[in-house]
């Protein structure tokens, strides 16, 4: 498999402050790819850069294989949406999806194809009114419709489904889904059930340092062999009072239905303990597992690590 | 070359389809028409406001150099300002507006954003100028029956050379400074400048301080040499451009 993006040692500064802080980062051609992060915490300054818009400090940056060059523009097969995207008010949909397929000197009989579906897709087919009269949301699913206008290698999206309603963001998750293996998505939002709905792979980013990158899966079970769930049939309160008590146990919180969640520094240790914990209380036993991990519950976990 | 093509297209469509083709065209047009009107009643005019005051002054009857003189002044003082201050955004505004961005992450390279500005624009302004003069020309003609063609289209002509500069001038502003407001200040300040410097007669000869009055000299049908002028107005009109293009390529858009 090669590199779709090849970040390398990127820093980025604006005086003082340093939005991107020695980032190193690769995506793997065909991933779809979940840039994660609290707000600020450098995704679109990275997204900028990706895309020659912003100039580094320092660091390389490769996409694509080629290395990109702040100031140049970026090659035919990278799609890009910018968080807020800005659009010739005085244009219809249809006539910014001819003229951005233009700039890629995409023939016309292609590009005309081309435009239905993308409408279709931005359900914007049939909407004669010029773009300065639309709402964010149908200028989102157009600035989407736009970035997939050649066809791309590599989609660079920034925030995609932020002005989005439910129905709209199931919709272009669904989208991103469809491209899987075909094309390469950089998904940069701060909205984790997006990412735990369609990405394969994730980066989690805070004050410009990358705090991790795995495959989804990876990541939840690193993070899922330190939970463990128990179900009581009585006496939950006094269980985890006695839980609370133990050397392993870092956490211990009551979950909506009742059952007790626990955090363990060494999965091993509490797997023995905590059968004879209950029996030792004469409680029922009705449930002991591996806790499922949401994606959330690890983003609080290492974001909140970093700034501790 | 395509992308070229395409974006000169785009900038070419919105100037049809937004308010730019109202305002320049309506000032320009504006002064085509009532310059040799008022050249032609100024008498009417002058008497009707003083009365007898004038004592035994009397106006000389109007000529068509009067209303050429109305049509050059006109350019350099008022069309000039408006062209600086409606450019003040030519490029900023794109970037502010977010629709730079989109372009950019296509294959359009920001020098050739910029040239294609500069060109179309100053394509643009000089088909609205001519327009002008062959409005005027007509009225003129129209007006005191005769209108020789020499002295009209050379000071336009002169007036079309600092017009180009002062596209290219903004171009360069509108990258340099992200307020149209400001971007609009600076360019009247050369333009002041510029009306200073022709002052001292060096300049006057040799730089596109000439320009400024120039085209009023030779709409009086006064033989005036404008070749340094004008050859140093594109210069400089040029290394607008290109500079423009650097400055925008070091940009963090």
């Amino acid at each position: 498999m090669t590199a779709a993006v090849e970040i390398s040692g990127l820093t980025k500064s604006y005086g003082e402050a340093r939005a991107i802080d020695g980032l190193d980062l690769v995506v793997q051609e065909g991933s779809i790819f979940g840039f994660l992060g609290p707000n600020g915490a450098g995704k679109t300054t990275t997204v900028r850069i990706l895309t020659g818009l912003a100039h580094p400090t320092s660091g390389t940056v490769r996409v694509l294989g080629a290395t990109v060059r702040a100031g140049d523009a970026v090659g035919a097969d990278v799609g890009y949406l910018p968080d807020v995207p800005g659009f010739y008010n005085w244009m219809t949909a249809t006539e910014f999806l001819r003229f951005a397929g233009n700039l890629f000197g995409i023939p016309k009989p292609q590009l005309e194809s081309r435009v239905a579906t993308l409408l279709d897709l931005a359900g914007l087919t049939g909407v004669k009114t010029r773009i300065g009269g639309y709402s964010r949301g149908m200028k989102q699913r157009l600035g989407i419709a736009q970035a997939l206008i050649n066809a791309p290698r590599l989609l660079l999206l920034d925030e995609p489904t932020s002005a989005l309603d439910p129905i709209g963001r199931r919709d272009v998750l669904e989208m991103l889904a469809t491209l899987r293996g075909r094309t390469t998505v950089f998904f940069s939002t701060h909205i984790l059930a997006d990412v735990d709905r369609v990405c394969d792979t994730v980066a989690i980013l805070d004050h410009g340092r990358l705090l991790v990158q795995a495959p989804m899966e990876k990541l939840k079970s690193r993070y899922r062999a330190h939970k463990l769930v128990v179900e009581v049939t009585s006496g939950a309160d006094e269980l985890i009072a006695r839980i609370e008590a133990q050397p392993w146990a870092t956490a211990v919180a009551r979950a909506m239905n009742g059952a007790i969640e626990v955090t363990v520094s060494d999965m091993g240790a509490a797997q023995h303990a905590l059968p004879a914990l209950v029996a030792a209380g004469g409680l029922g036993l009705s449930r002991l597992e591996a806790g499922e991990v949401q994606l959330e519950e690890v983003f609080v976990d290492l974001v909140g690590a970093n700034r501790r | 070359m395509t992308g070229w093509l395409v974006f000169a297209g785009k900038e070419a469509r919105e100037i049809v389809r937004t308010w730019r083709i109202w305002v320049l065209p309506g000032i320009v047009l504006l002064f085509a028409i009532t310059g040799p009107l008022i050249a032609r009643f100024t008498p009417e005019l002058v008497g009707a406001l003083v009365g007898n005051n004038l004592g035994g002054l009397n106006v000389p009857p109007p000529t068509y150099a009067d209303a050429y003189l109305q049509w050059t002044k006109n350019l350099s003082q008022i069309v000039v300002i408006a062209l600086i201050i409606v450019y003040g955004s030519l490029v900023s505004g794109e970037v502010r507006s977010g629709t730079a961005v989109l372009v950019l992450t296509k294959p359009l390279s920001r020098n050739a954003m910029i040239a294609v500005k500069a060109i179309v624009h100053s394509l643009f302004v000089s088909a609205v100028v001519i327009v002008g003069a062959m409005v005027t020309w007509g009225l003129t003609w129209a007006t005191f029956g005769q209108a020789p063609a020499g002295p009209l289209w050379r000071a336009t002509a002169a007036f079309l050379v600092l017009a180009v500069l002062f596209v290219c001038l903004m171009t360069l502003l509108s990258v340099v400074v992200s307020s149209p407001a400001g971007a609009a200040g600076a360019g009247l300040g050369v333009y002041v400048a510029l009306a200073i410097a022709a002052i001292w007669k060096p300049l006057d000869e040799y730089s596109p301080a000439a320009l400024t009055s120039q085209p009023a000299s030779l709409a009086g049908g006064h033989d005036v040499t404008a070749t340094w002028p004008v050859i140093s107005a594109l210069v400089i009109a040029t290394g607008c451009v290109v500079l423009a293009g650097t400055m925008f390529r070091r940009q963090d858009l």
